[in-house]
């Protein structure tokens, strides 16, 4: 059967298994042991080239032969399940979390976050732009039941390092003088993709919650009422107007009028 | 958006468009015939698509798939034949080509060209999984002969016997990869003028160039180097018995300046002006 074949060849590549699928034994110039380990070695080069593709930031902070290490790990206990690659290794933050030697980088697991954020709002579908003339023929009377709908590159993730700071300092062309305060507080991180280029950008703590709220599909009356039982100095306008600049919001609809 | 209508591919040399070139020819619009890229690196949208349909704008585009897996024992990704689709309708390119190999199998994906048995159960495979594609994204496939470094004591006819069937079964074309030719010549003793008499000559569309390097006696296909004489003397036999059809330098690991593509275009370029002036005589 095909499918046993495949199984098998499968097995042997990605857990090291002794070849059990029937095959040639050997060539002219090589065996096929030899074969074997290209086959190895192509699976485990090209899923390593994935990650760091994915995450050049935490391939910086903890060198290349670190990265290698890790990612050997990583890959050994995480098999690809798309054929795109470009989708392989979403779950590496959660994965350095528990990752004992690189414990002491306690931040790194955010930054990983940070770093899948930015890959997928790199790839993200283009979505509608808002069009800000349909939205001034809403009446103000109906403001409050706007519901924002979120670009698919928008991207809010909470920390509690200096996640931006990090990512900025790492970026091609960044002053390699740079000092970071690793306990300066937790910071919200917003991601987004405007004129093609991915922007990690620090909000306000209100900004983000209400942020959230409107990606949660919160009508903007309940969202803005919300974040402003929590942050009284939250200013809707200034908000808004930076938010549609960075391209956050892909168009809108009425919510239900209650 | 400006889209041109669909232009076939010239019968002539293009090269294979890597991201490290990319600005240079937005910037500068060498003459390039036509240029391909690999399908899945423009999935979604953003500066890949973008880029990709400003190139779109100045050159014939074909698009190469290295992740379809058409030999794989699972069902067909759905997901990536719709991304797939999706991006052949943004950018109608000249040609959209996939290989004869498997990626996937019981959960498991491994993101290589896999080779497998050539029997024929696996022909049943493959037509059906090529009629699937071809239906979802109509127009026909291109299917490109692998290069491997193993072989299946239990296959029942040659690569070029199961090309030429699975062409006529489902009716997609074929994309004679030259290097993997070769390299298959090399490390399993595949007979070249065999697997040359197998495939119908009309079902070539397209011929890929490369260079290769070895690893422990087994020649593995990197594209990585310029193409070597040997590959260049099977190409010139191949150009004589099926004729001149569109060909591409591909080079996609320590990828050189565009200039040197360049000059492995115009080498491949002579040799195809070569049999057009041997036909004229």
């Amino acid at each position: 059967m095909l499918s046993d074949d495949l199984a098998g060849f499968a097995r042997t590549i990605v857990h090291g298994e002794s070849p059990a699928f029937r095959v040639d034994e050997g060539y002219a110039k090589y065996s096929a042991q030899v074969a074997v380990e290209v086959y190895r070695n192509n699976y485990r080069g090209n899923l390593h080239d994935a990650l760091a593709g994915a995450y050049p930031v935490v391939k910086q902070l903890v060198g290349d032969d670190f990265f290698r290490f890790m990612a050997r790990k990583f890959i050994t206990q995480y098999v690809s399940r798309d054929a795109n690659l470009h989708r392989y290794g979403a779950e590496l933050a959660e994965w350095i979390a528990a990752f004992e030697p690189a414990k002491q980088l306690a931040y790194l697991p955010d930054v990983a976050r940070l770093e899948w954020a930015c890959h997928c709002a790199y790839f993200a579908h283009d979505g509608v732009v808002l069009n800000l003339n349909e939205l001034e023929k809403v009446a103000p009377a109906d403001y409050g039941n706007l519901v924002l709908h979120r670009h698919p590159s928008c991207h809010v993730l909470h920390s509690d390092y200096p996640i931006v700071a990090l990512w900025q300092a790492h970026q091609p062309g960044a002053s390699e003088d740079f000092r970071i305060d690793l306990d300066s507080g937790p910071v919200d991180a917003l991601v987004s993709r405007n004129n093609d280029v991915v922007a990690v950008t620090e909000l306000t703590p209100a900004d983000a919650a209400w942020l959230l709220k409107i990606q949660a599909g919160t009508t903007l009356g309940e969202a803005t009422a919300e974040t402003l039982d929590h942050h009284p100095d939250f200013d809707l306008l200034r908000a808004l107007q930076m938010l549609v600049a960075q391209n956050v919001f892909a168009g809108f609809t009425l919510g239900a009028t209650s | 958006m400006k889209r041109p209508a669909t232009l076939p591919l010239p019968y002539a040399a293009g090269i294979g468009l890597r991201a490290p070139h990319y600005r240079e020819v937005l910037g500068t619009l060498p003459g390039l015939n036509w240029v391909e890229v690999h399908s899945e690196n423009f999935f979604g949208g953003g500066a890949p698509l973008h880029t990709l349909l400003k190139v779109r704008e100045h050159y014939p585009v074909s698009l190469h798939g290295v992740g379809m897996g058409l030999a794989s024992s699972t069902l067909p990704d759905e997901d990536h034949l719709s991304a797939l689709a999706h991006l052949c309708a943004t950018v109608q390119p000249a040609a959209v080509s996939e290989h004869l190999c498997w990626n996937a199998t019981q959960g498991m994906v491994i993101n290589d060209l896999l080779p497998f048995p050539y029997t024929r159960e696996a022909l049943m495979y493959v037509a059906n999984r090529v009629d699937r594609v071809q239906e979802r994204l109509g127009r026909p496939l291109l299917v490109e002969n692998l290069s491997s470094y193993l072989s299946f004591p239990h296959s029942e006819m040659s690569e070029g016997e199961f090309l030429a069937e699975l062409s006529e079964r489902t009716g997609c074309g074929i994309l004679f990869d030259v290097e993997n030719l070769y390299v298959n010549v090399r490390n399993l003793g595949v007979d070249a003028d065999a697997f040359i008499s197998a495939i119908p000559a009309a079902a070539v569309k397209e011929y890929h160039l490369a260079g290769y390097s070895s690893c422990d006696g087994c020649l593995v296909d990197t594209h990585d180097h310029p193409v070597y004489p040997e590959v260049w003397q099977l190409y010139e036999a191949v150009l004589r018995q099926i004729g001149p059809r569109p060909t591409l330098i591909e080079w996609d690991s320590d990828i050189p300046a565009l200039s040197v593509l360049m000059g492995e275009a115009t080498k491949a370029q002579q040799r195809l002006d070569a049999l057009e002036a041997c036909h004229a005589e």
